[in-house]
């Protein structure tokens, strides 16, 4: 067999340099660390500074490589007992954002949306934040202003973000991004325990003997998470997937329940109703522990497993297996992420999954229990200290008045000046356009790319009179801003982070930040300091901030007040509730068998299935699920400026299956009732034929959020991301892959961009082969 | 019959390529990652395969045979080293010649580069770089008793089939206690049916 | 040595002592050439190397004794470096007979003289051998993709040794000599094989440069293997697996060669001639090693070099005429040239591989994972 030779056909002289070698043989792209060919492996003088990853709530430790100049320069594994070394690609390639080019290194401002950034020096761009907060709060109230932190940020920095919003600010108006991530699983914990945790820790996960994952791609987004699953079935536990995606760790589970997106209540009542009609509950636990069991009991008789398969789309016996095999077991275990939580029914979700382990008396043992896995880094740190918008440091409500006084006291601010409880992240865009709220502060989140339905998120931005926001690279939605503030990486400062087990880890700082770049907590500080807030900011660093942390913490159910810096270097990680110096941390929740309700029961709540909010209909038959992928984090601002990781997937696709008539790479618009996007197709039948997929950390027009419904759970206010009505059809060409924003003069740095306007869909929903590599 | 050595069990690969970004952070050749990750049942499932060199032994090391230059040595325990940079002269004899497919080039270089079971760090009594982060222990680096105490019952072949040509190699991969006197087949040759490739 | 066949196919020689020979060859570990169902005995290939080799340094004999009228000419102050460059011949083309007796090699040998022979080549791209030549030989563009200092050092190190060897292997040969019709100078004449080439001042620039072209050559050898030393000491990827006698060796020779030459030099013009001869034989001894090291070690790269030039002259004239790029059975991307996999694959007949060339590595990877999934495991268990 001939190939035509690429060479001689494409009309250009035959190079005299050798030119051909078969694919995957010969690609050698400098993946934007250092280009190799002015790489030298002098080692002398290196130094190895301990810290975690700054990505997804695992938390792995590694250790950053620093020169002898004091610059971060590669990444070695460390033997935490978290990941044992283990590393994923997000993490072996964060570092590469230290030294970034694309870093911004200047404030940047301007006065209005049309004219381009200019850099300024920090005084200046302080000052004029400082007037328009003035004059937003003069004109309208304090209110008006509103606050946004994120769940990337030290627990210390997130604990600064709810006392800035509350004591310098003045305004009801603070959330934060683990709005789009978690709070589902957060609202079911409160309600069922009384407290915001996971109840084991992932090495309960080696002793159990079954073990459900439900909406969770554990594979690709908590990589190094799967060693726990892994481990557990080398020492014989059957493992349950629910998934509508044949996911990595789903393709070899004993039982892979594919059902329909946003039927997983429907799905785990009749599973609870199968485990109830064998006889498979632990009554003795159910009568000792719980409250509710008689009410959920008749609700789930309603859901017999006919029904249910025709809600959810799967066979009834797979619910009867499902049943048997949990509730069979010696000690479950379930595991459960966005996929059951990114719903208008999220809270229920998370509760009929509670439910089901409580009905079998999986609580609270070795190798028995629940949690949820957080997706960001300080997923679980960052919605415990108050920069939620209805939450005060240590979990306390805002509502509740001893726990104001409390807070009052310790911040030493008049009761009637703490403002009310708020409003959710999604609910004070739909503010924004209503010019309730007329200015704004973003730190650490990019919500043009991470918030549903991305015209309205848009409208309401561009309708802020004033929007200033904290990053290290130019986001989206930073890029539209007027005031940008250039922080710090992780590693360019100390702080500690809550994993999904709700173990406290520490962050320690391996290099100076570059010229012009300040911590949050700096920023923080002297905005508040211009507000004439100053003597309740004057933390010179992380630690002065943890130490007011611990004490605002103390006694509340998130108790930290026996975590101390030095302790966590001594230990590798603490979970809290840890009370005392003494106290060696809480890993599992509810030994005792008490909760912490006031009664120490756990509240079983009743569950009913509803069909998600965006109506199915003739012209919008298919479920459109969304979802992360392994190269990329969130919304990506990171990772899209990572080489290696633009490398393994350069863009976003529609995973839909064959049956649709569409080949490999076609592109396909999906269309929904709030617009219409390109992808290019990756066929697979690991996804069911009424569901399409799109990963969604690109932004306009290749995101996946355009796309998605701004619905939102009524009590934990998280949208509707996990599904949603959309139709596909074949169109012309795929959408572009915009290049990330940069500071003005600047372009994103090139070599890490190379594989960004390639139109094809990746080899497999983690990314191109090797050999598929353009 | 072996030693401390890298153990591939595809089974537990999720494809992250996590491997592949921590060849790149080797000293010896930062930047350039010598593992292949790919996903054979493309458009079917998710499933995954990474490879590093498999370190033939018997027939000894394919890609060092072939070459013209002598460049590809062997050390005496058998790890097959990438090509000696004074004496490579890019032919791609062994970039064809592997049955793995495991030998990349670089063409403006003019140089064979491989995995070679991280040198660098083996010799410092560390891990190599992939088996070291690899999220699942897809690639385990150890001996067979390590790996064996880990996962109880796991069995190893470090014999593949390609037609009459069976090659034993010093990187083992795992399979079922049942399979496990059979060597692994290697996928190769296809055998064909008027010209359609049948298996 | 005898002329390369021009044919393609691998018909023995009449006459070569490999023909008939029994086929099994022992393989060695870390010894590729001896490797492999070779169709010469390791015996036979000694003694043709043995043979070559003293070829070729008879020849060399001839042509000192030759070149300086009958050793008129011929210095015997020099004769030991005399001595070591016919060894240094004896070993070249021992080690070189050797090297192409193996089965990769001796086929690429065949294709890349055929591809410099070859008269169509010739007219067809007429520019393409010097061009090759003068990129990967003189100027060594490949080694600036590995990295610019060591392309920067190398190219230190070849133009000096190329200077010194260009000077000093006529001179130990009795082929140069420097005469002046005055006794003393100032005015020389060079004179080669007897004939004169040029008269020169030797108080001139030129003059000076005739005299001082080692010394020239060693300043830039001194940088060269003085930052490869330095690499060596500190770069982790260098010095892992480095050998002493490998790597360092090498090194050190041309340094000390460099270093002694230059203080030849020195002695001779500030301390009128102290120490000349401790370092005249020192001198002599460091460059009889290298020179007899020259077919054992790294040097060997020198000799072996240019045969990337006959690959990719192979590979560069097998190209360009229709449907000449061999493509993966699979899925069809191209692999290479197809003359050059149709040699490869004689290579791997001729060693008792299988046929596995003609799919790309890729298809390899993934028609082997396929099997796994199908015939060994498809999941976790």
């Amino acid at each position: 067999m001939t190939a035509t030779d690429p060479a001689t056909t494409s009309g250009q002289p035959l190079p005299l340099d050798p030119s051909l070698a078969p694919p995957g043989t010969r690609a050698f792209r400098d993946a934007g660390g250092i280009p190799a060919d002015r790489w030298h492996a002098d080692q002398n003088g290196e130094t190895l500074v301990p810290t975690h990853c700054c990505f997804c709530g695992v938390q792995c430790g590694m250790y950053l490589r620093v020169d002898r100049g004091g610059k971060v320069f590669g990444v070695e594994p460390r033997n935490h007992d978290i990941n044992r070394m283990r590393l994923c690609p997000k993490g072996i390639n964060a570092y590469q954002q230290v030294n970034h080019p694309d870093r911004l290194t200047a404030p940047l401002m301007r006065s209005n949306r049309d004219e381009e950034f200019r850099e300024v020096s920090w005084e200046e761009a302080l000052d004029h934040t400082v007037a328009e907060i003035r004059r937003i709060q003069g004109e309208y109230g304090n209110d008006a202003f509103g606050l946004l932190g994120g769940a990337s940020l030290y627990s210390e920095k997130t604990y600064l973000v709810g006392k800035f919003a509350r004591v310098a600010l003045k305004t009801r108006h603070v959330d934060y991004n683990g709005r789009l991530c978690m709070v589902s699983a957060a609202g079911a914990n409160k309600l069922a325990f009384g407290i915001d945790r996971a109840g084991n820790p992932f090495s309960d996960i080696l002793l159990t003997d079954c073990l459900l994952i439900a909406g969770s791609n554990v594979g690709e987004c908590f990589p190094v998470m799967t060693q726990y699953l892994w481990g557990a079935r080398d020492r014989g536990a059957s493992l349950i997937v629910v998934d509508p995606r044949e996911t990595a760790i789903a393709r070899t589970a004993d039982v892979h329940v594919a059902l329909k997106p946003g039927t997983d209540s429907a799905f785990f009542n009749a599973v609870l109703h199968v485990v109830v009609a064998e006889g498979l509950t632990d009554e003795a636990y159910l009568a000792a522990h719980t409250t509710g069991w008689a009410e959920v009991k008749k609700t789930v008789a309603d859901y017999p497993p006919s029904r249910s398969a025709t809600i959810c789309g799967v066979p009834e016996e797979q619910i009867v297996q499902v049943a048997r095999m949990f509730a069979g077991a010696g000690k479950a275990m379930a595991w459960h992420a966005r996929g059951v939580e990114h719903h208008s029914q999220g809270v229920e979700n998370c509760l009929s999954i509670i439910n089901l382990c409580v009905a079998t008396g999986n609580i609270g043992k070795p190798g028995a229990g629940y949690g949820t896995i957080t997706g960001q880094g300080n997923g679980q740190g960052g919605r415990e200290h108050g920069q939620k918008s209805d939450l005060l440091p240590g979990g306390r409500s805002i509502t509740n008045p001893e726990h104001r006084r409390q807070i009052c006291e310790i911040w030493g601010v008049d009761e009637t000046e703490l403002p009310l409880a708020g409003t959710s992240m999604m609910e004070m865009v739909w503010q924004m356009q209503r010019q309730e709220i007329r200015g704004l502060v973003g730190i650490c989140n990019n919500p043009f790319v991470s918030l549903p339905n991305y015209a309205t998120v848009k409208d309401g931005y561009d309708t802020l009179e004033f929007h200033a926001q904290f990053d290290f690279f130019l986001s989206e939605t930073a890029a539209n801003a007027h005031v940008v503030f250039p922080v710090t990486v992780w590693a360019e400062d100390e702080g500690v982070m809550a994993n999904a087990e709700a173990r406290v880890v520490k962050h320690n700082k391996a290099q100076e930040p570059p010229a012009g770049v300040r911590t949050d907590t700096w920023v923080m500080c002297e905005l508040a300091k211009r507000l004439g807030a100053g003597d309740k900011f004057a933390f010179p660093d992380s630690r002065s901030v943890f130490e007011e942390l611990r004490i605002a913490s103390a006694g509340t159910v998130n108790d930290y007040y026996g975590i101390t810096y030095e302790r966590l270097e001594e230990t590798g990680g603490i979970a809290w509730p840890c009370p005392t110096t003494e106290h060696p941390g809480t890993p599992r929740l509810f030994e005792d068998g008490r909760t912490y309700h006031a009664d120490g029961r756990i509240h079983m709540q009743v569950v009913e299935w509803h069909p998600p909010m965006d109506p199915y209909s003739e012209e919008y038959p298919l479920s459109l699920t969304t979802g992360r992928t392994v190269a990329h984090f969130l919304s990506g601002n990171q990772t899209r400026r990572l080489g290696a990781l633009v490398e393994q997937t350069p863009r976003p696709w529609v995973e839909v299956h064959p049956s649709h008539g569409f080949r490999n790479g076609d592109p396909v618009r999906v269309v929904t009732r709030r617009g219409s996007e390109v992808f290019p197709a990756l066929v697979t039948e690991a996804i069911r034929p009424d569901t399409v997929f799109i990963p969604y950390h690109w932004p306009v027009p290749t995101a996946a959020n355009a796309l998605t419904i701004d619905a939102l759970d009524p009590r934990s206010k998280i949208p509707e991301y996990k599904v949603c009505a959309a139709r596909i059809e074949a169109a012309e060409r795929v959408d572009e892959v915009p290049a990330p924003p940069t500071a003005p003069g600047r372009q994103a740095y090139p070599e890490t961009q190379v594989s960004r306007l390639d139109p094809l869909p990746p080899t497999s929903p983690q990314g191109r082969g090797t050999a598929e590599r353009s | 019959m072996m030693g401390r050595t890298i153990f591939i069990d595809p089974g537990r690969c999720i494809g992250c390529q996590a491997c592949v970004s921590a060849c790149r952070e080797c000293d010896s050749h930062r930047g350039k990652s010598m593992i292949h990750l790919d996903y054979p049942d493309e458009g079917h499932s998710v499933a995954s395969l990474p490879t590093v060199c498999m370190h033939c032994e018997d027939p000894v090391a394919p890609c060092a045979e072939v070459c013209p230059a002598d460049a590809i040595l062997v050390t005496a325990d058998g790890v097959v080293q990438q090509a000696d940079t004074t004496r490579c002269i890019g032919c791609a004899n062994c970039v064809n010649a592997c049955p793995f497919g495991v030998p990349k080039i670089d063409l403006q270089a003019k140089l064979q580069m491989k995995c070679n079971l991280c040198y660098d760090r083996t010799a410092y009594g560390l891990a190599p770089m992939c088996a070291t982060v690899c999220p699942t222990g897809a690639l385990f680096y150890g001996t067979l008793e390590e790996l064996q105490a880990e996962r109880p019952g796991v069995q190893v072949a470090d014999s593949f089939t390609f037609g009459t040509t069976t090659v034993t190699t010093g990187v083992a991969m795992v399979v079922p206690a049942d399979k496990v006197q059979w060597p692994v087949p290697g996928g190769l040759p296809v055998v064909e049916i008027n010209g359609r490739a049948v298996r | 040595m005898t002329e390369p066949p021009q044919t393609a196919e691998p018909t023995p020689a009449p006459g070569d002592p490999a023909a008939g020979a029994p086929a099994p060859g022992t393989a060695a570990p870390g010894d590729p050439a001896a490797a492999g169902h070779a169709p010469q005995t390791p015996a036979a290939v000694r003694r043709r190397a043995s043979l070559a080799g003293t070829v070729v340094s008879v020849l060399l004999i001839l042509a000192i004794v030759l070149g300086s009228r009958l050793l008129r000419d011929f210095d015997s102050a020099l004769l030991p470096y005399a001595v070591a460059t016919v060894f240094l011949a004896f070993g070249v083309a021992y080690r070189y007979t050797v090297w192409i007796s193996a089965p990769g090699a001796r086929r690429l040998f065949r294709k890349g003289w055929g591809s410099f022979f070859s008269a169509a080549n010739f007219r067809k791209a007429p520019t393409a051998l010097p061009k090759m030549i003068a990129t990967y030989l003189g100027f060594q563009k490949f080694l600036g993709a590995r990295s610019h200092a060591r392309w920067a050092a190398h190219q230190l190190i070849f133009w000096g040794c190329l200077l010194a060897a260009a000077i000093t292997f006529p001179l130990t040969w009795g082929w140069f000599t420097f005469t002046s019709s005055t006794g003393a100078g100032p005015g020389y004449e060079m004179r080669i094989w007897g004939f004169k080439v040029i008269g020169f001042d030797a108080l001139s620039v030129l003059g000076w440069l005739m005299f001082h072209g080692l010394d020239i050559a060693a300043v830039l050898v001194i940088p060269g293997a003085g930052y490869f030393l330095w690499r060596r000491m500190k770069d982790r990827g260098a010095i892992t697996g480095q050998r002493f006698a490998y790597d360092l060796v090498p090194l050190l020779a041309l340094i000390v060669i460099s270093v002694t030459g230059l203080l030849l030099t020195f002695s001779s013009i500030f301390l009128h001639g102290g120490g000349y001869e401790f370092l005249a034989i020192l001198h002599m001894v460091s460059v009889v090693f290298t020179l007899i090291y020259i077919p054992f070690g790294k040097f060997f790269h020198i000799v072996q070099r240019p045969a990337a030039v006959g690959m990719q002259l192979f590979k560069y004239t097998s190209r360009g005429k229709d449907e000449s790029v061999l493509a993966c059975r699979r899925c069809e991307e191209p692999i290479d040239t197809t003359p050059y996999v149709e040699n490869l694959q004689g290579t791997m007949r001729d060693l008792d591989l299988g046929e596995w060339a003609e799919y790309c590595p890729r298809c390899k990877r993934v028609l082997r994972g396929n099997a796994y999934l199908d015939h060994v495991k498809k999941g976790f268990k």
